[in-house]
């Protein structure tokens, strides 16, 4: 190509200072940029993917620095500038739309002035042009109604509308060069894709380069013409997205274009895997049926149906516009759903959709309004006395989101997984210390980890920690609350796969609580597609992904990043 | 924004509904006569006694006897102390120097408190942050009469920069010390809040949007740092304030300053229950209003707070 680059990033290094070492983020990374561009920087987290991002637009935290290596922009070294001449850059040659729209603009501020400071900042308007501009701005990001809407604040938007104010701001001064650090990850599926497909029209029609920056291969093929894929700091392939998926030729690049669950969703491979692991599952659970009905231990007579909701609703009494008044909020209408032995069954829907209320109904942590939950054919609601909700607690057990949040810092993983046997007086010492290292070894964590704390394992070691914790007491049933939403995709895929596993193995029946659909396909058996608290479609998942009757679940499907992609395989 | 302030305003009326109800509770328990007490502990006729049980309402049932007294809280009707002077006269006389006071070490909080926190907060860990929280350190663990006692020894006494005590005709000048004494034990308090808040807010994800804007630094600092940094501390400076006002007692008795402080420590010295009552009602009320104000102010710098 005879045209001159926008940006080139020649064997560039950055580490953050710890202490008195020095940490290497990014490890000789070397990309060039043409204008008009869209390149897509693939990597997990801890990849160095924003960290290469942020050194490019100056903007690296506090210890972090460039050890090495150039960043020419329009032929000039950024890496070796000084202040003044990056700032001079940002906003009017480097735009920036930042990864969580939630924390990125100042609550403090309308959102029209945050954007009309980048139109003063930059030189390009003052005064009431700016006011007309920033209005023009925000019309053009896709925001109705955008006069009322910039002398808002941002606490009164909606995720979606937050993103699109920030890609307003971001496009504000009409930089050549636009870095998008996962715009849309925070937002659901559905909104992702509306707010990319304006993103690229808007890219398009102005002609700004675009460095986007995912985690997710299926997105990164879909919106970009050229992949970089980085792994531990490095890069490790780059090329023609089309190309990188038919022929991944690094093992991390394989690794992804086979496991990440939102292309794994189209192979038929998949099914057949799920199909397999039933059968296994659907065996190990009529053995355990079989020692509750003829035994004494456990609440249930060992029916096939182990959880049976029935007519579910759950109205929430809110604040109204007075003091005095409250509004009802139905969260959940009417839902009904049977999870048979030994398979999974998933609740699939947006935030707001009311699927988390729906579990927390299930695990009897909140009362519903009306309708009734069975478990082994037993009302949950007629339990009485704290032995027999004990009992409940033990035959039904959660997984959160969240491994960060879910395990409590100060407690060591044996304190963590020891601590319901302990609740429940399951043993004596030694059995207790046995039990745990039986369920780290099923979860495959080394036994090492049992005097570590969680701040010193990574989110997947840590979400298998909340696995062994809720098979501590040999449940029948696991509710798993997005219990894979915030891992790396291809952590994700591990954790599915040791969520089948176990399955098999000890005929465990799941309620598979998520917003993404994608991973839907590897784990469950029957769907139950939630929208504004009613349930639109039931169906098995063959059925659903083949042939989808609803409208909301086709758009559902068809927002599944990657969806467009033909796979050789 | 107009039902906020009608809640906060509305949720006063309890509070001080409370704050009057515990004070006429402690003013019954006390031990001993009433009549007594009003009556120098002398015995006293019949006579008089009924007059005096029926000029105080001590014969009504108690709970008119508490809307009485909430009705003469409200009207600043207090009675009169044991010489004969009403004691809203008294208050009268004594607040405006407290409030003087109060307001001078209010500002001298703010503004060093202030700077001296954004500074070290924009440079944690450097030099003059350091130096900044070891002072801040020993100004809180050293109690507010030493300093006290040690600033009038020093600057009074010893290098008689300004006069040791300040008594009945006040200046300005003179209360100056004062005021440093006063605002030294809080100050330490709003420089750790800002730095705190400061560095906090420097590493905000919002921060790091509005310098990829191109914005220079000071404008980041100003209007996306400071800003929203102020917010916990005006909060604390406010409430300081309420409390300041209900009365330095020590400093105002440590510079023999003719406040409200000292009346009430006066008061208390001297037995008469009814003036200290008095008096801590009054310091309620203007507490329960600086509160008030503090929640509006509040709801100025935080949009988010005026919808909830």
């Amino acid at each position: 190509m005879t045209e001159q680059p926008l940006l080139e990033v020649k064997d560039l290094k950055v580490g953050f200072r710890a202490g008195k070492e020095l940490l290497t983020a990014v490890d000789g990374a070397s990309l060039t940029i043409y204008p008009g561009q869209t390149i897509a920087i693939v990597g997990e987290s801890g990849s160095g993917k924003s960290t290469l991002a942020h050194a490019v637009i100056g903007l690296l935290p506090g210890n972090g620095h460039v050890t090495g290596g150039e960043i020419l922009f329009e032929g000039r070294d950024i890496a070796a500038a000084n202040k003044s001449q990056i700032m001079s850059l940002r906003g009017s040659s480097i735009g920036l739309v930042p990864q969580d729209p939630m924390s990125n603009l100042n609550p403090l501020w309308r959102v029209g002035h945050q954007i009309k400071e980048a139109l003063v900042a930059n030189g390009v308007a003052t005064g009431k042009a700016a006011d007309q501009r920033v209005i023009e701005l925000l019309e053009e990001a896709g925001l109705p109604d955008a006069e009322r809407r910039a002398r808002q604040y941002p606490h009164e938007f909606s995720g979606g509308m937050r993103q699109r104010a920030l890609i307003a701001m971001g496009l504000a001064a009409r930089p050549k060069l636009l870095i998008a650090d996962e715009p849309t990850s925070a937002l659901d599926v559905t909104v992702q894709q509306q707010i990319l497909d304006h993103l690229d029209t808007l890219t398009e029609t102005l002609g700004v380069a675009v460095m986007l920056i995912t985690h997710d291969l299926g997105l990164a093929a879909e919106r970009a013409d050229h992949l970089v894929v980085m792994y531990r700091g490095r890069i490790v392939e780059s090329g023609p997205a089309a190309e990188i998926l038919q022929a991944p030729e690094h093992p991390y690049t394989q690794r992804l274009v086979a496991k990440a669950p939102s292309i794994a969703s189209l192979r038929l491979s998949s099914v057949k895997e799920r199909a397999h692991i039933r059968e296994q599952a659907e065996q190990a659970a009529s053995a355990v049926a079989d020692k509750i009905a003829h035994g004494t231990a456990g609440l249930g007579v060992g029916s096939s149906d182990i959880v049976v909701a029935e007519n579910l609703t759950k109205i929430f009494k809110l604040r109204g516009a007075r003091p005095w008044e409250s509004v009802d909020f139905t969260a959940v209408d009417n839902v009904s759903f049977t999870l048979r032995r030994g398979t999974t069954t998933a609740i699939v829907g947006e935030s707001g959709s009311g699927k988390s209320t729906v579990a927390r109904m299930v695990l009897d942590l909140l009362p519903p309004t009306s309708g009734r939950v069975l478990f082994d054919g037993v009302d949950v609601k007629s339990l009485s006395g704290k032995q027999q909700q004990l009992e409940l607690r033990r035959q039904m057990q959660p997984v959160f989101q969240n491994p960060y949040a879910s395990l409590d810092p100060l407690y060591s993983i044996y304190q963590s997984i020891v601590e319901p046997l302990r609740t429940h007086g399951v043993g004596s010492k030694k059995e207790q210390e046995a039990k745990v290292l039986d369920l780290l070894d099923k979860v495959s964590l080394p036994t090492t980890v049992m005097s570590r704390y969680p701040g010193e394992l990574s989110g997947g070691q840590r979400q298998r920690v909340a696995i062994a914790r809720a098979l501590a007491l040999d449940p029948e049933v696991v509710i798993c609350d997005e219990a894979v939403s915030a891992l790396d995709v291809l952590v994700q895929a591990q954790i599915l796969e040791l969520l089948n596993d176990l399955q098999a193995e000890l005929g465990l029946s799941y309620l598979f609580i998520t917003h993404d659909l994608a991973v839907v396909r590897q784990i469950a058996d029957e769907v139950l597609v939630m929208q504004d608290g009613k349930v639109v479609e039931a169906a098995s998942v063959t059925q659903v992904f083949d042939n989808p009757a609803e409208e909301y679940t086709q758009r559902l499907l068809g927002a599944i990043p990657g969806a467009s992609i033909a796979l050789g395989s | 924004m107009w039902w906020y302030v009608g809640k906060r305003l509305l949720q006063t009326i309890p509070v001080f509904l409370g704050a009057t109800l515990i004070l006429f509770s402690l003013l019954k328990l006390r031990p001993g006569d009433p009549i007594l007490n009003l009556a120098g502990n002398k015995p006293v006729s019949q006579e008089v006694r009924d007059a005096l049980a029926a000029q105080y309402n001590l014969d009504d049932p108690l709970f008119v006897q508490w809307v009485l007294f909430v009705k003469n809280a409200i009207t600043f009707n207090f009675g009169e102390t044991f010489s004969g002077q009403p004691v809203f006269d008294l208050i009268k006389d004594t607040f405006p120097v407290t409030v003087v006071l109060a307001v001078m070490a209010l500002a001298i909080d703010a503004i060093l408190g202030i700077i001296l926190g954004t500074l070290a907060g924009l440079r944690r860990n450097g030099a003059f942050d350091t130096v900044v929280l070891v002072i801040s350190l020993i100004l809180i663990s050293v109690p507010i009469f030493v300093v006290g006692f040690v600033a009038q020894l020093t600057f009074g006494v010893k290098l008689q920069w300004v006069p040791a005590t300040v008594g009945g005709d006040w200046t300005l000048s003179e209360l100056v010390l004062p005021a440093i004494v006063l605002a030294v034990a809080n100050f330490a308090y709003t420089i750790r809040l800002t730095r705190t808040s400061v560095a906090e807010n420097l590493t905000a994800d919002h921060v790091r949007t509005a310098r990829a804007k191109g914005l220079s630094n000071r404008l980041v600092v100003r209007n996306h740092v400071l800003r929203n940094s102020l917010v916990p501390v005006v909060t604390y400076l406010g409430i300081n304030l309420g409390a300041l006002m209900a009365g330095a007692i020590i400093t105002e008795t440590i510079f023999n300053i003719p406040g409200v402080g000292n009346t009430a420590f006066l008061a208390i010295q001297r037995g008469e229950t009814s003036t200290v009552v008095a008096i801590v009602t009054f310091m309620v009320m203007v507490y329960v209003l600086m509160s008030l104000l503090v929640d509006l102010l509040y709801a100025v710098l935080d949009p988010r707070i005026r919808y909830v």
